[in-house]
């Protein structure tokens, strides 16, 4: 893919979240509708694509930890926050090489999950699911495979997790559509296994919007 | 990958008519001794070479000064000299046409001098050149039970019961510890193999080797690590649903790489993604020594169960509650019985007792016919797919488990019978292992254990239902 094409030729060992999300979209899986900006100028056409509640976030090659850095903020109604967020946002990476602004629509949802990938010397490409946002870190429930993963092989990704449950119809909230989520990982193998350049990918966190899946934010690392 | 030749030969390492012993020694503080002894008192009945320079002859066998030196063919050679001797010998072994060799010998891969790891390499191309299979090097050796082999540095390894589990191994420990636990709960191997550091036979030509072994129904195996997992990987997936695997993983502890920049390299170190390589081949994975063992021996001696329902049926309360508590843990019901078979249960037992699914069957403990019903129909129950029974011994129930003998063995299992049947040392310790000889049940130490091996059970029917 060009993306990571032109990317390996700059040089660079990450791809920004906005080009991992076109590389996950070349592969069908369900990204949260976004526009890349480098003005305040491009704003008012962003916001008419994307419509409120939205997100601002720093977008770069070199940024990965962007909470930290303060370079999301969520769920912005109004014409005031949206310009008072970019000017925020946009002063701190406004220096980094490559640096733009990510309008994004705001998903919905209390459910978070991860999909990701690493190319291990040994199996080849393999596949992790698991909790997502705060959660991945601090619990480790999660469940690897190699790729390339039938569907079944997906399926039983999403059950041999702990927290399985969370999948489930709860408080009343639909149960998650396995089905398309299974998907998510099969496609993440596909993914891997067709582009060598990719040493690591995270998505995370997918939100559970309504009863499916939605990447809000994905990284790609390269060999 | 390997040729035609190599796994012949294979067969002739494992079931050799002729084993020179190279290293065989009378002092006690040879490791040669403890292999001849293992040899000779393990029963096996082919020809024993026993070779050293200087010796006339090795617990009364005739010794040679060489392999070269003795006239007739050698199926296998097992070395326990020191590395620096082992180029030679490998020579030998070709020009004698040995079909396959025990490389007890350590000094090579596992040593901290690269000389070490170069050593091993020559040696292996030198083995496959030859199309010579070797066990080892740093290995204790092997055990093929059906042959009455025991080709390693520890005769009591012949103690272990012969059966059709093969157990391979990359730990020495591990397979002693598996041994005698084995020795102890009646579990029978047709091989016990330890791999060693692998000069060129690996997983994955065990597998392949014991797809095809008649004896052999059941594989466990204990892994630390491999440099090239996959073929073993893909092996245990052509294979699973013939011959269960069962896999034990260790190294857990060290496994995050903190150097990774993203969530996922973070959280996948090697031992995470063995776990779900071998899941997703169809293995078992199993978290103790012990869960190894008794899955091992439930897929061996039991019938494997069409659902996850089960009655537990326990002579105390106690025992009951722990092994149903267990049991839903592991994926395991305990779903009601059908209204004739609860109806025949109250029959059986006075209304003080607990008589829905878990059974407390305390009360009828006077009344052998009662229990010997109360199991008969719980195990008719078409809402039921195995059964767990549980009995503690106590002075007044001396009887139970003849008792319930005949019945169990003309039911065979044909649905499982996994039991928690326990006593003091020698009383019920014939009946027990006759009845698991005659498949009749499958017993275990505590009723947890007993509940997680029949889960492990249901594990291996979903794996054979995935299609």
């Amino acid at each position: 893919m060009k993306v990571i094409e032109d990317a390996v030729k700059e040089g660079r060992k990450t791809l920004s979240e906005h080009e991992s999300k076109l590389v996950l979209r070349h592969y069908g899986i369900p990204v949260a509708k976004e526009v890349l900006i480098k003005s305040r100028d491009e704003l008012p056409h962003a916001i008419a694509q994307i419509g409120y509640p939205l997100v601002i976030k720093g977008c770069a090659p070199e940024i990965i930890h962007k909470t930290e850095e303060g370079l999301i903020i969520t769920n912005i109604k109004n014409e005031d926050e949206v310009y008072t967020a970019f000017d925020k946002v946009y002063e701190k990476v406004k220096d980094t090489p490559k640096g733009a602004v990510l309008v994004q629509e705001m998903v919905d949802g209390k459910r978070e999950l991860m999909v990701g990938m690493i190319r291990d010397e040994q199996f080849g490409v393999a596949v992790m699911f698991g909790l997502g946002g705060i959660f991945t870190e601090i619990l480790k429930d999660v469940s690897f495979r190699v790729a390339p993963l039938s569907k079944a092989d997906a399926f039983y990704m999403l059950k041999e997790i702990r927290a399985n449950k969370i999948l489930n119809s709860v408080r009343g909230m639909p149960a998650v559509n396995l089905d398309k989520l299974a998907e998510l990982i099969v496609n993440v193998g596909k993914l891997g296994l067709e582009n060598k350049e990719i040493k690591e990918l995270d998505i995370n966190p997918i939100i559970i919007s309504g009863e499916n899946p939605v990447v809000v934010d994905a990284l790609i690392v390269l060999k | 990958m390997k040729n035609k030749k190599f796994f012949e030969n294979m067969k002739r390492l494992f079931n050799p008519e002729s084993v020179a012993v190279i290293g065989a020694s009378n002092k006690f503080d040879k490791l040669g001794f403890h292999v001849m002894k293992s040899l000779t008192t393990g029963g096996y009945k082919g020809k024993i070479i026993p070779v050293n320079p200087s010796a006339k002859e090795i617990m009364g066998i005739k010794a040679y000064p060489s392999i070269s030196a003795y006239s007739g063919s050698i199926d296998l050679a097992i070395i326990a000299v020191p590395a620096r001797f082992v180029f030679q010998i490998f020579d030998e072994c070709h020009e004698k046409d040995v079909g396959g060799v025990v490389l007890i010998t350590a000094g090579f891969r596992e040593i901290e001098d690269p000389e070490g790891a170069k050593n091993q390499e020559i040696l292996k191309q030198k083995a496959d050149s030859y199309g010579i299979p070797v066990i080892g090097p740093n290995t204790f050796g092997m055990i093929n039970f059906w042959h009455n082999l025991n080709a390693s540095f520890t005769p009591e390894f012949s103690l272990t019961k012969k059966g059709d589990i093969a157990l391979v191994s990359q730990s020495g420990g591990m397979s002693h510890l598996l041994s005698f636990l084995s020795q102890r709960h009646n579990v029978g191997y047709s091989k016990i193999v330890g791999i060693g550091n692998r000069l060129n036979v690996d997983f994955y030509e065990m597998i392949l080797f014991l797809k095809d072994d008649p004896h052999t129904k059941v594989i466990a195996l204990y892994i630390e690590g491999i440099d090239n997992p996959m073929p073993m990987i893909r092996a245990i997936k052509d294979m699973h649903k013939s011959k269960p695997v069962v896999a034990y993983k260790t190294g857990s502890s060290k496994s995050s790489n903190l150097a990774s920049k993203s969530h996922t390299g973070s959280m996948a170190g090697r031992y995470e993604i063995y776990i779900g390589a071998l899941r997703q081949a169809g293995a078992i994975v199993v978290n103790t020594a012990e869960e190894l063992m008794d899955t091992a021996k439930a897929l061996s001696q039991s019938s494997i169960p069409d659902g996850n329902r089960v009655a537990v049926l326990s002579g105390q309360a106690g025992p009951g509650i722990a092994a149903s508590d267990m049991a839903e843990r592991v994926g395991l019901e305990l779903p009601p019985f059908t209204e004739k078979t609860q109806k025949r249960i109250n029959e059986l037992l006075p209304p003080m007792a607990i008589r829905t699914n878990p059974v407390d069957m305390g009360p009828a403990w006077y009344d052998a016919s009662a229990t010997r019903e109360i199991i008969d129909v719980a195990m008719r129950d078409e809402n039921i797919d195995a059964v767990i029974l549980l009995i503690m011994y106590a002075s007044a129930n001396i009887k139970a488990v003849e008792g319930i003998k005949e019945m169990l063995l003309e039911w065979k299992q044909r649905k499982p019978i996994i039991t928690c049947i326990s006593a003091p040392a020698g009383i019920w310790d014939k009946e027990v292992s006759f009845l698991e000889e005659n498949k009749a049940l499958t017993n275990y130490p505590s009723p947890e254990r007993a509940a997680q091996a029949l889960g492990n059970l249901w594990e291996y029917k979903k794996i054979l239902l995935r299609g």
